[in-house]
């Protein structure tokens, strides 16, 4: 499959290229093919599913590409044009006379992830730049904790640049994601990659669930995890409160299915941001939560969200990526959607998703994955989201 | 609608203090403590300067920290900053002075910061310099005990401060839970007066607030080690006569005597006061009263620490006033102000998010409508206010029927509503079974006065039909079906005929 766009009258280009071939060496090659439609590649993007062997996707694109940096990761389904797919590869390439990357790697960061983002933010961070920059980063979705990887990264680069990037998946086996970057196969593992532009770069995150009721206070808390809410047991809290059936108190696979479509909402200074309670249950102790931290005293919401609501937020991400371009036409975009998310909109849902990213895209090349946790910081210091979709646009 | 707004603001000062303890020395506690102030305030930049240096700067490129435009903020000379690639963002500071002088700055690119957050910045200010106090007590302690061997009474000492250090988490945790449990705000206010004199020693803490209709004169809120036959009785008192407390108040800052005791203090306080200390507290910006510390020991000084908590528990009490005025906002906003159910607002965007829950997991929901039979009468018999208690009554009576999934709501006069959910299908008689009990609860006797009054209700009960997702329906039905219940004889319930 190959999306091609008359990039003649334009310095920059990107190219999204996509094969759904059982072979990882073949189907990258003939991804990366499709996604080379410009002079001068820069940076090659690959989100392969978990199927797929990383080496052999990684030596796939580099018999097509050459010397161009390779960054990608393993996926929960891969976003492109034509929809979602699940067990493809996608490729998506940036070129042109516009851009300069600059990418590393860092490893064994779990226990020192604050380190890491120093690491990699003092590795990509030129003095020599262009006028826009945004840090695009792939991390393995296992790594707990990333929101302090991307304090390191802020530490070092404050305020003016803008990351953004997601959590490699493992297609909701939860046995193992890959990061790939360098021809390696890593885990435990950060790529990141500096994007210097001479045309501005935008990103928006957006969630699409909504506040249940009245809120309930978290008034027990440890190592991150919600003990109680209101002076209760947290989890029946929480099922009761949404009216969960009865087998969700009792049993662990019943409880991943509701709790995955229902995240708790935790109230910051400009709204309510989504936690995924359903990785790390907690039966027996009937406490919840997740990879990020929810904290005593917080006010916390149970949340839902439906078909309409979520694309209704992939509507007013793309939209508000494009005003912040200031009425420029984006070359390509990156889309990165939750893994979660899937269990929300099921098969159907997420080729709407797919539709409603292709409108908004409106011809435009896009690539992205389904994401065990997504990086968008655009204001404040905070970036690690959970339950949203996030886009990158060049222009 | 309403925000609890404070109530996130000192959820975020005590994870502030909770961050900055844990952090093992002076610098990561400084790092630390901007990182936090940024996240909560959600600013691009946070800095911490300490003795006119940069001890910490979050925001700015490395080797790009503009320090005379930050130092020109702490002076209050600029209010904006400019942030490369950002732009130019609302500035703000806060300080303190003592032994070694800082300020904690922040900056905004999309809004300015409002009289709330300027509050908890104080806050975070005043938190910060104290922990940062005792990271330097103890670093000078373990300095010392390295130099010499003199261990036993130096090894006591880091003790005495490690400890001193955990209790003072453990007591603004208290008082953050306690204001986040909405317990009352005279129960607040007592255990900061507690907190404070447990961790200060001091024999005497009081608090004064200014009366509300009269902001010259001030009352005992709470206290401690005063007399209290006198404490209890005391009539507001004008701010000239409050001794220290009056003081700080009108110069909105700490003061400290130790001066001859004023008329009020030795009626007041059972020993010969030797010294006291207050510190002005305020409710959303504007100060409406000191929190006061004093000694009747003779050798009693005030060092730095002791300013620095008394300062960090009177920006605690500060906090819990603004959020008792907020708090009171979101309980009329969602509930009954007299029986404490939901409003009619709230029980409909209830009824509306259960009603998709329950199209969409094919859960069953009933909708009870009820009012009191002849409750005019007992209005118009026995007056308004023990109309009153009875409604009350019935309230509690009708929320113990119900479970944690159900909703009760009262929707003025004495019209009551029920949203019961999993309740299966209409043919189970689960939604027929509540109302019997509803209706034996509510024909038990209430008691009022001398008296007990017997009332019964008619209540309709209406099915959400499968996939209905509208409430205006489902309500309709309810109300026409307590309209056939009360025609039908009162004191039972019906089913709507459209099930």
């Amino acid at each position: 499959m190959s999306h091609e766009l008359n990039t003649a009258d334009r310095p920059r280009w990107m190219g999204v290229g996509r094969s759904a071939e059982q072979d990882s060496h073949a189907a990258a090659a003939a991804a990366a093919r499709a996604a080379v439609v410009g002079a001068d590649p820069k940076l090659v993007l690959v989100f392969a599913a978990i199927t797929h062997d990383p080496a052999a996707v990684q030596e796939g694109i580099r018999e097509v590409v050459g010397e161009v940096p390779v960054l990608g990761c393993t996926t929960h389904g891969e976003i492109g044009p034509g929809g979602p797919l699940d067990g493809s590869v996608t490729v998506a390439v940036i070129g042109g006379t516009g851009f300069t990357v600059t990418s590393a790697i860092a490893q064994q960061v779990s226990g020192r992830q604050r380190e890491a983002g120093v690491e990699l933010a003092r590795a990509v961070n030129r003095a020599d730049r262009r006028p826009y920059r945004a840090l695009l980063m792939l991390t393995d979705g296992m790594i707990r904790d990333q929101e302090t990887i991307l304090r390191g990264c802020y530490s070092v680069l404050g305020a003016s640049v803008p990351l953004f990037g997601g959590a490699a998946a493992d297609g909701w086996r939860m046995t193992g994601t890959y990061v790939m970057a360098d021809g390696k196969v890593l885990t435990d593992a950060v790529a990141a990659v500096m994007i210097e532009s001479d045309a501005p770069l935008a990103v928006a995150v957006r969630h699409g669930w909504r506040r249940l009721g009245t809120p309930m206070i978290v008034t027990g808390s440890e190592n991150g995890r919600v003990l109680t809410l209101d002076d209760r047991p947290a989890l029946d809290v929480y099922l009761e409160r949404l009216g969960a059936p009865a087998d969700a108190y009792t049993d662990v696979n019943a409880f991943v299915d509701f709790a995955l479509p229902r995240p708790i909402g935790v109230q910051r200074r400009s709204g309510v941001e989504a936690r995924n309670v359903s990785t790390e249950i907690d039966l027996a102790g009937r406490t919840i939560g997740g990879g990020s931290s929810i904290d005593l005293g917080g006010l916390t919401w149970v949340m839902e969200g439906d078909e309409e609501s979520i694309l209704a937020a992939t509507d007013a991400a793309c939209r508000d990526v494009r005003e912040a371009l200031d009425g420029r036409e984006p070359i390509g975009m990156l889309t990165f959607s939750c893994a979660a998310l899937r269990a929300v909109l099921g098969d159907e849902g997420i080729r709407k998703e797919g539709a409603h990213l292709e409108e908004a895209a409106a011809g435009v090349p896009f690539a992205g994955f389904y994401t065990y946790g997504e990086i968008a910081r655009v204001r404040g210091i905070d970036g690690f989201h959970n339950q949203t979709l996030v886009v990158l646009a060049l222009t | 609608m309403v925000e609890a707004v404070a109530a996130l603001q000192i959820q975020q000062l005590v994870e502030l203090l909770a961050v900055v303890s844990s952090l093992p020395d002076e610098a990561a506690a400084v790092v630390g403590a901007a990182e936090r102030a940024a996240q909560a305030l959600e600013a691009e930049v946070a800095v911490v300067i300490i003795d006119r240096h940069i001890a910490a700067a979050v925001g700015f490129p490395a080797e790009e920290v503009p320090e005379e435009e930050l130092f020109a903020i702490a002076d209050r000379q600029l209010d904006k900053l400019s942030v490369p690639d950002v732009g130019d963002c609302y500035a703000i500071a806060a300080g303190w002075a003592g032994a070694h002088p800082g300020h904690l700055v922040l900056a905004r690119y999309d809004e300015g910061f409002s009289v709330e957050e300027t509050n908890l910045i104080r806050g975070m200010a005043r938190l910060l310099e104290l922990t940062l106090t005792m990271h330097r007590t103890l670093a000078a302690e373990h300095e010392m005990r390295q130099r010499s061997e003199r261990q036993a009474a130096e090894n006591a000492e880091l003790l005495a401060s490690l400890q001193q250090r955990q209790r003072l988490l453990e007591h603004l945790s208290g008082i953050q839970r306690a204001i986040s449990l909405r317990q009352s705000l005279p129960e607040i206010l007592e255990s900061v007066t507690d907190a404070t004199q447990d961790l200060l020693g001091d024999e005497i803490v009081a608090l004064w607030l200014r009366e509300p209709g009269d902001p010259d004169r001030v009352r005992l809120a709470a206290w401690r080690g005063m007399r209290e036959e006198v404490a209890r009785r005391l009539a507001p008192v004008p701010l000239t006569e409050a001794g220290v407390a009056g003081e700080a108040i009108l110069a909105d800052g700490l003061v400290t005597n130790q001066g001859q005791p004023s008329t009020l203090t030795v009626d007041l306080v059972p020993g010969r006061q030797t010294i006291a200390m207050a510190a002005p507290v305020r409710e959303s910006g504007v100060v409406t009263g000191a929190l006061l510390v004093a000694s009747c020991e003779p050798q009693r000084q005030f060092g730095d620490a002791d300013t620095q908590t008394l300062r960090a528990f009177a920006e605690h009490v500060s906090l819990a006033l603004t959020d008792a005025k907020t708090v009171d906002q979101m309980r009329q906003a969602y509930h009954d102000s007299l029986t404490g159910l939901a409003t009619r607002g709230l029980f409909l965007e209830r009824l509306t998010q259960q009603l998709s829950l329950a199209a969409r997991e094919g859960v069953g929901l009933a909708l009870l409508f009820f009012d009191l039979d002849h409750f005019k009468e007992v209005n118009d018999t026995l007056g308004h206010a023990a109309g009153d208690q009875l409604l009350m009554t019935i309230a509690h009576r009708v929320k113990e029927q119900l479970r944690g999934s159900d909703v009760a709501a009262r929707f003025g006069g004495d019209e009551f509503a029920a949203m019961l959910w999993d309740v299966g299908a209409p043919g189970d008689g689960f939604a027929a079974a509540v109302a019997d009990r509803l209706l034996a609860a509510i024909e038990a006797p209430v008691p009022l006065g001398e008296r007990a009054v017997r009332v019964t209700a008619s209540i309709g009960i209406a099915y959400a039909n499968v996939g209905e997702t509208e409430p205006g329906p489902l309500m309709r039905r309810a109300d026409l079906a307590m309209y056939r219940a009360k025609h039908g004889g009162r004191g039972r319930a019906e089913v709507s005929a459209e099930d």
